[in-house]
């Protein structure tokens, strides 16, 4: 009886899987409540503009966020195919994407901003907003990096391919979004800077 | 089975009563060390710290709960008496039935008696011109709502008491009516686009602060809220407010008026509001700190404060303040402004009273306002004004 | 069929991600980290139940200090020391208590306690699951928020007491450590509680959501769903849509207090000449960000309580739910519109001034759908067949109360009534009517009626009726007056009513108010009391005390994990057949199919099933024809 239990159990993911989505929501609620604050912030009043040009180097960022997502898409791809060696290679690979897209953020963050006479304590508080959406997004791509290695991790393993699946679909979902509200964030800067 | 609670619920009770009265003692105890402890220095003048009083209210609490205890009781056995005897206990149903009936009749008076009694303590009516369509607009929607609140709880509170239950009777298996559905969704939501419309107008009219053509120039207050008091700020013959700003705050210059802007020379400090009766007034509102609020409820007039974000109202007071005492029959009637955004730990007192006068009364009494350009600014500010570059006006660019 | 497919009932046992095949009961995986529903709902309850009974206590300190503003009371110095010099409290600890007593009641009684409780219970009971699609998830809801609420109340341990901006925060108050000694390290707390009770509300939110679209039995289709659930299902989107806007807001406030950013901070000039280096922020942006959640939050509240109702008064009155459709819809209707009228928090913040005529459209637009319920309601009792149950009888409150708050809405919807309602009295008479007295007697409805499905006993209904009437004549006494007092223009969190000549007519209110409110206060522990009397000695309960139609009544009355037994029932009809006429009883439950109902069925039972509607035709004729021989 106990482990017929648990044998329906693994079965029954679906509902995880929509928890997942119902996250994303959420964490898309929050991005869009603080780019909204941005955009009445802005608008207060016409002095408020945002007073610099937005690095070179989030297009790089940004091209290693979508390359990142295309090999995850491949690691999904293998892993449905059954062939868990290119799986494990391409989580490896989006990982490590994710691991540079951390540094180059880090990197703008610490260096190049402050270098160019933007700091996170201003008066200009848009351009503290850059900060935040930096961090509040850093700290996503941090949940999401964790994911991929457990599902990397898992992989390992060789545990059963429906788990194996589901948790490559957990991990997608979460990356890809990550993703997407990136590309959004930055896209949004672009908009309003200067 | 009734007589084994019997037995442990009273033991309960007992138990919880030994619990609160050693607990009280213990509080007493407490009392009496930390008081010593305290109140040594001022004599043993305050020797009633509260205690015996707390203690009796206590007492009396306990013995509430076992008389409550002691009903409840003699209403269980009654209830097993009335069993083993064959006859029906009491019908719980009916009571609370006719409970209901009651409270409404009893409710239904008390509410007439607050509306006749506290009714009578609000506000008069808006001494300002505006003011006068929100109370227009304030009964229509009591009148609406009262009719409402009224058929809504008698129609509740008779149901309650005509359909008790009862074991002969089934409930009427209804489960819709969607004609009747439709007719209360439409019904409130015609009443309610009734007053939208109405509604949306009034405040319209009142926040379209813009001084019409041909119409006099408002005159201009500046009223700066900050912890925990208001500041006043008169123009002076030039009718016109000079620029602040914050960055000039000093000990002497207390609302970083700017004294390059020729238009501040002769701005005027003022203890009092008083204003001019039937004239337009726009009130221009500042904060200092935090968030307060100009609350003039007399007026029907009220805005936020806010630091950073200067606002302003524009009224026009109808009645003058020596017109409201005759009217009230209150000799010492005033106008009063009050902070209506938490503020701080003085929040409950930032008061200044307003005045209504009459034209020549204003004309006088303003003939006598100091300037903010006193001589000590004046000296202070002729060395002190070579060396600061003076920031632009924030006013202007918020605005 | 839409996309919210009926997932098959897989029997759900407990999160299992690490393969431990066995699962002994220990009291620390029973009563403490329990992953079970049932024991973690019981956990929402008394924690819930607890910080009411704190905040309440709070609220008393602060009207004993409106009711005799002049007196000093030497046992509160002994009590609060350094809160209350002299036997007086504090003109900042007053608005310290009216903070946290807000905060509390707001989000950790009502929102936490009321939601959490009836969602993690009725869900999966309601709906044929075994436990909640993530039940570990659900237990780390309940942890975070018990974290929450320590962390809370600990900020009455830091030296300048709690956050005392009142329970909205509006920065530049809130943001500046010297503006106030609550905002020091009290709001730093508060801001950490917030975020930790935050996180559980999403955590729940979502498995709520999720548990109810994917894992309902089987026929359990949406239309079949009791109103609670639906309301409480609701409840879980708005939440989980609007909380994380207040994190937002949250989390630049955090940025504006320790790292110098001017997010919300604008021309500050502190203690008349401390000029601060803040430039170009904006109070209102937060103020926005606030009531985003704010207002939707307000409904968080009423809307568990709301469908609780619903689904007592359905029971007790032995009739169905009047229009059943309407009440969903009205919910749907309610759950929209809320995110679109925040700014009527903010009519008079100097906000632009045509954006308030839209608000106050969108605001006057959500009081239909509220007003349809009422008149549903009000409908459902008609003809009905009433039990006076003390559930019942707190349903009942929770209309009459819901009635008398809700019109009041309509005058603080209209933003010109606004500019002299908005911050008075009429506004805490306003909201206490509508969340503190009709949510919480929503909330009490739920745990009467429920009671016997958490602890298997059942409560003393006289006690009950007891605790009933002092509290919803306490209630009314307490609050009614309070609307003359905002329309005499008395603003709210006032510490005294001394100072203002005008004012000084209320005094005497006051005292009266006071002592109501003591009265009501008194009256909880015959809650209390009976709460736990019953959970250990009250009258053992049977499986359907209620003779209720859903089917929480199913299960056995001792708990097990997975909560039926056998097989998950199926459900074949919605839940409120109470008094059909034919049926051989006043209630059939949703699981007896309508083949066994032969006598009772309705054409209308078979909307969207032709061959059950061809075989009920057929049946019927034979039946009239059989007459007709006789
Ligand atoms: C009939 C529909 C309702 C309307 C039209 C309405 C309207 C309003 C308005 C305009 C205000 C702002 C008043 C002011 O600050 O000047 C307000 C305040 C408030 N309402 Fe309602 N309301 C309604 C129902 C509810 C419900 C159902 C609840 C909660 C269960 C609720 C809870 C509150 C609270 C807590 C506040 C005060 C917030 C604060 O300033 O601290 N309202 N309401
Ligand atoms: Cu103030
Ligand atoms: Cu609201």
């Amino acid at each position: 009886m106990m482990s017929q239990l648990q044998q329906e159990d693994r079965l029954n993911l679906a509902p995880k899987k929509f928890n997942m989505w119902i996250f994303i929501f959420t964490s898309f609620m929050f991005f869009a409540a603080l780019t909204s604050g941005f955009i009445v912030y802005i608008g207060g009043t016409k002095a408020h503009t945002m007073g610099m040009k937005l690095p070179d180097i989030f297009l790089y960022s940004t091209a290693v966020m979508v390359l990142s997502s295309v090999t995850l898409f491949m690691a999904s791809r293998a892993a449905k195919a059954l062939q868990y060696g290119r799986q494990r290679l391409y989580l490896l690979l989006t990982i490590l994407l994710g691991v540079a897209f951390f540094a180059i953020q880090v990197y703008a963050w610490l260096i190049l901003l402050p270098g160019m006479g933007v700091y996170f304590s201003n008066p200009n508080a848009t351009q503290s907003f850059v900060y935040v959406f930096i961090w509040m997004h850093l700290l996503h791509i941090l949940a999401g990096l964790l994911l991929l290695g457990n599902t990397l991790w898992r992989c390992y393993r060789s545990i059963e391919q429906v788990r194996n699946l589901y948790s490559m679909q957990m991990s997608s979902i979460f990356w890809h979004f990550v993703d997407i509200i990136w590309i959004y964030l930055y896209v949004f800067l672009l908009l309003n800077q200067q | 089975m009734g007589f084994k609670n019997l037995i442990s619920s009273k033991k309960i009770l007992s138990l919880l009563a030994v619990f609160m009265l050693l607990g009280t003692s213990m509080l007493f105890a407490q009392g009496t060390e930390s008081a010593g402890a305290t109140a040594s220095p001022a004599a043993d003048a305050v020797k009633d710290n509260g205690l015996a009083t707390a203690g009796y209210y206590i007492l009396l609490f306990l013995i509430v709960c076992f008389v409550i205890g002691i009903v409840g009781k003699i209403l269980r056995v009654f209830d097993l008496t009335q069993q083993i005897q064959g006859k029906e206990p009491i019908n719980w149903n009916n009571v609370m039935g006719i409970c209901c009936l009651i409270f409404l009749i009893a409710g239904g008076y008390a509410a007439y008696w607050e509306f006749k009694v506290h009714g009578a303590m609000i506000l008069p009516d808006a001494a300002s011109e505006h003011g006068v369509k929100i109370d227009e607009m304030f009964w229509t929607t009591t009148v609406l709502t009262m009719i409402v609140f009224v058929i809504t709880q008698i129609l509740l509170f008779t149901f309650l008491f005509r359909y008790r239950y009862n074991a002969k009777r089934r409930g009427h298996f209804l489960p819709h009516n969607n004609t009747i559905e439709k007719v209360w969704t439409i019904a409130p939501a015609i009443v309610l686009t009734i007053l939208v419309i109405f509604g949306f107008f009034t405040w319209q009219k009142i926040t379209d602060n813009v001084d019409a053509k041909g119409e006099p120039a408002s005159i201009n207050i500046d009223i700066t809220g900050h912890q925990f008091a208001w500041e006043l700020r008169y123009p002076g013959k030039d009718a016109r407010l000079g620029a602040t700003n914050y960055k000039l705050v000093t000990g002497i210059n207390k609302l970083g008026i700017n004294f390059k802007d020729k238009y501040s020379y002769d701005d005027l400090q003022a203890d009092t509001m008083v204003i001019p009766v039937r004239k337009s007034i726009r009130l221009n509102i500042h904060a200092q700190d935090v968030i307060h609020s100009v609350y003039m409820p007399h007026f029907r007039v009220q805005l936020n404060a806010v630091p950073g974000l200067p606002t302003f109202f524009k009224f026009k007071p109808t009645i003058t303040t020596a017109e409201m005492r005759i009217k009230l029959n209150k000799p010492n009637f005033e106008y009063e402004i009050l902070c209506n955004k938490i503020c701080g730990g003085q929040h409950y007192n930032m008061k200044k009273i307003v005045r209504v006068v009459t034209e020549a009364e204003y004309q006088g009494w303003i003939a006598q306002q100091k300037p903010y350009l006193t001589d000590k600014v004046k000296k202070s500010l002729n060395f002190a004004a070579e060396k600061k570059e003076v920031q632009p006006n924030r006013l202007a660019l918020n605005n | 069929m839409s996309t919210l497919s009926v997932q098959d009932h897989g029997v759900v046992h407990h999160e299992d991600d690490h393969g431990q095949h066995h699962h002994k009961a220990t009291f620390l995986n029973t009563y403490v980290f329990s992953q079970d529903h049932k024991m973690i709902a019981k956990q929402f309850l008394i924690t819930g139940i607890t910080m009411a009974f704190i905040a309440m206590i709070l609220s008393v300190l602060f009207r004993i200090q409106l009711a005799y503003p002049e007196k000093s009371f030497p046992l509160m110095e002994t009590l609060l020391g350094r809160f209350a010099p002299g036997g007086r409290l504090d003109s900042n600890f007053y608005l310290a208590l009216v903070t946290i007593h807000g905060t509390i009641m707001v989000f950790f009684v009502l929102t936490a306690g009321l939601s959490g409780t009836f969602a993690n219970l009725l869900i999966p009971l309601q709906l044929g699951v075994r436990d909640m699609a993530s039940p570990f998830m659900n237990m780390l809801s309940y942890w975070f928020f018990f974290l929450a609420s320590v962390i809370m109340l600990s900020s009455f341990l830091v030296q300048k007491g709690p956050a005392s901006g009142g329970w909205t925060i509006y920065p530049p108050l809130s943001a500046l450590p010297k503006a106030m000694p609550g905002s020091g390290m009290g709001m730093t707390l508060w801001l950490i509680s917030m975020v930790l009770f935050i996180a559980s509300q999403l955590m729940a939110g979502i498995n709520y959501v999720s548990t109810i679209l994917n894992m309902r039995t089987k026929g359990m289709d949406l239309w079949k769903m009791p109103l609670s659930v639906w309301a409480l299902f609701l409840t879980a989107i708005l939440g989980v849509l609007s909380f994380p806007v207040l994190v937002a807001g949250v989390v630049l406030l955090i940025f504006d207090r320790s790292f110098g950013t001017s997010f919300y901070l604008s021309d500050i000039v502190l203690n008349g000449t401390q000029v601060q280096p803040y430039e170009g922020g904006s109070p209102i942006l937060f103020q926005h960000l606030f009531w985003f959640l704010g207002h939707p939050e307000v409904y968080i509240v009423i809307m568990p309580a709301m469908g609780i109702s619903s689904e007592v008064m359905s029971v007790n009155s032995r009739k169905p739910i009047f229009g059943y459709h309407a009440m969903v819809y009205s919910l749907i209707g309610i759950t929209v519109l809320s995110f679109i009228v925040w700014g009527h928090h903010m009519f008079v913040t100097g906000m632009n001034p045509f954006l308030g005529g839209v608000f106050m459209i969108t605001t006057l637009i959500i009081a239909v759908p509220s007003a349809v319920k009422t008149f549903n309601w009000l409908a459902t009792l008609w003809r009905g067949n009433i039990r006076f149950t003390s559930a019942m009888l707190f349903a009942i409150g929770m209309v009459s109360f819901f009635i008398s708050g809700g019109l009041t809405g309509i005058f603080l919807g209209n933003a010109a009534l606004d500019i002299n309602l908005h911050d008075t009295y009429f506004v805490v008479a306003h909201f206490h009517l509508v969340m503190g007295s009709a949510a919480i007697f929503g909330m009490l409805a739920g745990v009467y009626h429920w009671f016997p499905k958490m602890f298997g006993r059942m409560m003393d209904e006289r006690l009950g009726y007891l605790h009933f009437w002092l509290t919803f004549i306490g209630a009314y006494l307490v609050f009614f007056p309070m609307h003359f007092m905002g329309l005499d223009g008395v603003p709210r969190r006032y510490y005294a009513f001394t100072e203002f000549e005008s004012m000084k007519q209320w005094l005497s209110v006051n005292t009266f108010i006071t002592w109501a409110a003591i009265m009501s206060a008194v009256a909880q522990v015959a809650f209390l009391f009976n709460f736990i009397h019953s959970i250990f000695w009250g009258k053992k309960a049977p499986q359907n005390p209620w003779h209720s139609n859903t089917l929480e009544w199913t299960t056995p009355v001792e708990h097990l994990h997975g909560n039926w037994p056998g097989e998950i029932p199926t459900v074949y009809r919605w839940p409120y057949d109470y008094s059909k006429p034919g049926a051989e009883e006043d209630f059939i439950p949703q699981t007896v199919p309508l083949s066994q109902t032969m006598s009772s069925n309705l054409p209308h039972d078979f909307e969207d099933n032709p061959t059950g509607l061809e075989e009920h035709t057929k049946w019927a004729n034979t039946q009239k024809s059989n007459e007709e021989v006789k």
